[in-house]
């Protein structure tokens, strides 16, 4: 036996590892008509765990203070060693993140992934595709460039269109009536430390909700298992379908690294992309940029209260989209999962992406 | 609750169409002031020169302005106009300290309150006493040009020594022995400020390095402005040195970013490979 095989046994007969294998990863089985979108669950968490592994190192250098945080962020990228490649993985990967989560989100909806059982696992999955955007948001401003302040000042704004409680709102998040360094300390404590223990309890919840319902079947195509009523508590299990592991491991390796590839693709080739030169001048207080605009996930909000010509208004429904799309499974009480046959659902699926590329392209261009 | 929040998005629709009027409004109201922040400032120099009721012959002072080498680094009017560009009325108040524009022959003293040094090489030349002694010399606004008509206060360079503008006083000979000692350099200095440039583009933050050839610069043009040809052959080698450290920053600056090009190419490469060999390596799930 070699020193593997030694190992397993070793955990083994303590704490019964190979069971746990066994009952976890081997029994715990796919719809045979899974697809790569499937894999983007387990991407999210690789490229969560980058966002942990980079952040955690950067934080070891970075020093939260309006004087000291430009500056030691060009450390990090000029004297650091490898410094540089730290925060271009820590960069990238927020945009790369936040296009995987929504894919995830964009792909569970086609794939009816959100009804009956499973509305609590939709609910969870769009609290963190939220919090991700927080997550983006807070570490945006860390760097205390011209860039992150303004766009942080743009962003902080927005509550003030709330009659009454705006303001409030609006001061609670700068800490006072202007970005400050009270705003970068608030930020940085959201980013760190309030932000990654709750991300990491939704996503364990998340987990657990799809362990204990099986991974949904996608509707093309459906088994007589699924077209049953459900009333009471099953495990969907799949019994027709392949093992997690390793069948389904070799997938998400894949796309893992296909996740990676891609991250290194925009480092070698793009370096700047989410870093121009804006993002290389230190944040000045009283000297505002000519083109103020936040980073390209936010555009669609943005674009949106640039056309909705009532700031209240344009807020507001902008909420009530977020609380529609959050509570979707509890509103869709039609019987039929196959989105395809649904031909209003599907105009409005395809509608609802068009628009955003729309909004992100043309916020993106104005 | 699905058809509480449909009327509810229904009903915040239907007002959408009826306020479109108010796009103007919106616009200044929320695209300029709260998204861009409470800090945004109203110059009243230039909200005044530009108005329809100005002079025509002002009325290109605040464009001119921003073409201009102060523009590039924040110097307002108030700069050196003095005044207060926060209070329109005020803003051309003695009390608030507005010099005006400055007689002709006052216009050394007038730039020299920043450009000290230049000041005091540019009067022991001869065009300052030129200017003193005859009240008729080149001032600083003869070469570098200021908001008069179409000028704008152009950046110093060694092109503003050229034969069009020092043979309105006198031969270009003279000029153009200093702009040949001048030449090497400002050569060196020009390819710095592009190598800077092409760094910024690159993400690098160089400040400290532009800084450093700010000065460098300022200096050798103070040292210009005596007009002393021998003066300038003198001192270019300790100069030169002076650009060597900035030079070699640069120089490595540069192969680092091709090192980081590559480092990164090979990751890509990797996880590129890893993930062709995994895909080989997958079997289709057994049946």
């Amino acid at each position: 036996m070699g020193v593997g095989g030694k190992i397993r046994d070793w955990f083994d007969v303590r704490i019964g590892l190979g069971d746990f294998v066994n009952v976890q990863f081997r029994e715990f089985r796919v719809p045979r008509n899974s697809n790569v979108f499937h894999t983007l669950g387990l991407v999210t968490v690789v490229a969560y765990m980058i966002q942990v592994i980079t952040g955690i190192l950067l934080l070891v250098y970075y020093i939260p203070h309006p004087d000291f945080a430009f500056k030691s962020v060009q450390e990090i990228m000029g004297s650091v060693s490898f410094g540089w490649l730290l925060r271009q993985v820590h960069v990238v990967g927020s945009s790369l993140m936040v296009v995987v989560v929504f894919l995830h989100m964009a792909s569970v909806f086609f794939m009816g992934g959100y009804r009956k059982p499973r509305e609590m696992t939709w609910v969870v999955g769009g609290l963190m595709f939220l919090i991700t955007l927080v997550f983006c948001l807070s570490g945006y401003l860390l760097p205390w460039t011209q860039l992150s302040y303004w766009a942080t000042t743009v962003v902080t704004s927005i509550p003030t269109a709330f009659p009454y409680i705006g303001d409030f709102i609006s001061k609670v998040l700068r800490g006072g009536e202007y970005v400050t360094g009270i705003t970068l300390g608030r930020f940085f404590a959201l980013h760190v430390s309030i932000l990654p223990p709750l991300f990491l309890f939704l996503m364990l919840l998340h987990i657990f909700f799809v362990k204990r319902t099986g991974l949904s079947t996608p509707p093309f195509g459906l088994s007589a298992e699924q077209q049953s009523p459900w009333t009471e508590y099953r495990r969907e299990t799949h019994p027709y379908g392949y093992p997690f592991y390793p069948d389904f491991v070799k997938k998400e390796v894949f796309m893992g690294m296909l996740y990676l590839t891609m991250m290194f693709f925009f480092i070698t080739f793009f370096p700047t992309l989410f870093l121009p030169e804006e993002a290389n001048t230190p944040a000045d207080p009283l000297r505002t940029p000519s083109q103020i605009r936040p980073e390209w996930y936010f555009l669609v909000p943005y674009q949106l209260l640039k056309l909705i010509p009532n700031k209240f208004i344009g807020i507001t429904l902008l909420i009530l989209l977020v609380v529609v799309f959050l509570l979707w499974p509890f509103l869709d009480t039609k019987k039929e999962p196959n989105i395809l046959k649904r031909p209003v659902l599907k105009t409005v699926f395809f509608l609802i992406l068009v628009m955003l590329a729309v909004l992100t392209l043309w916020g993106s261009y104005r | 609750m699905r058809y509480l929040l449909l009327s509810l998005l229904m009903v915040l629709n239907l007002p959408l169409g009826s306020l479109a009027g108010y796009r103007e409004e919106f616009e200044r109201e929320f695209l300029s002031k709260p998204w861009a922040g409470d800090q945004v400032e109203e110059d009243a120099c230039i909200a005044c020169h530009v108005a329809e009721k100005m002079d025509p012959r002002f009325k290109n002072i605040p464009q001119s302005w921003k073409m201009s080498i102060h523009y590039q680094h924040n110097v307002s009017c108030h700069d050196c106009h003095g005044g207060d560009p926060k209070d329109a009325e005020m803003a051309m108040s003695r009390q608030r300290g507005f010099v005006g524009t400055p007689k002709y022959a006052e216009v050394p003293e007038f730039c020299g309150k920043c450009h000290v040094g230049i000041l005091k090489n540019y009067l022991e030349s001869g065009h300052g006493k030129a200017l003193k002694s005859t009240g008729k010399g080149p001032n600083c606004v003869t070469c570098h040009g200021s908001h008069k008509e179409d000028q704008y206060v152009k950046k110093a360079s060694i092109e503003i020594i050229n034969e069009r503008l020092c043979s309105k006083c006198h031969s270009y000979e003279r000029a153009k022995i200093m702009k040949q000692a001048l030449f090497l350099t400002e050569k060196k200095m020009g390819e710095l400020e592009e190598g800077f440039s092409r760094l910024k583009a690159e993400g690098v933050y160089i400040e400290e390095e532009e800084k450093g050839l700010f000065n460098i610069q300022a200096e050798f043009r103070t040292l210009f402005h005596t007009v002393d040809v021998s003066l300038v052959k003198e001192r270019t080698d300790e100069f030169e040195k002076k650009l060597e450290p900035i030079d070699t920053k640069v120089k490595n600056t540069f192969s680092e970013l091709r090192f980081r090009r590559n480092f990164s190419a090979f990751i890509l490469l990797l996880f590129a490979g890893m993930g062709i060999v995994v895909f080989i390596l997958s079997k289709p799930p057994k049946e």
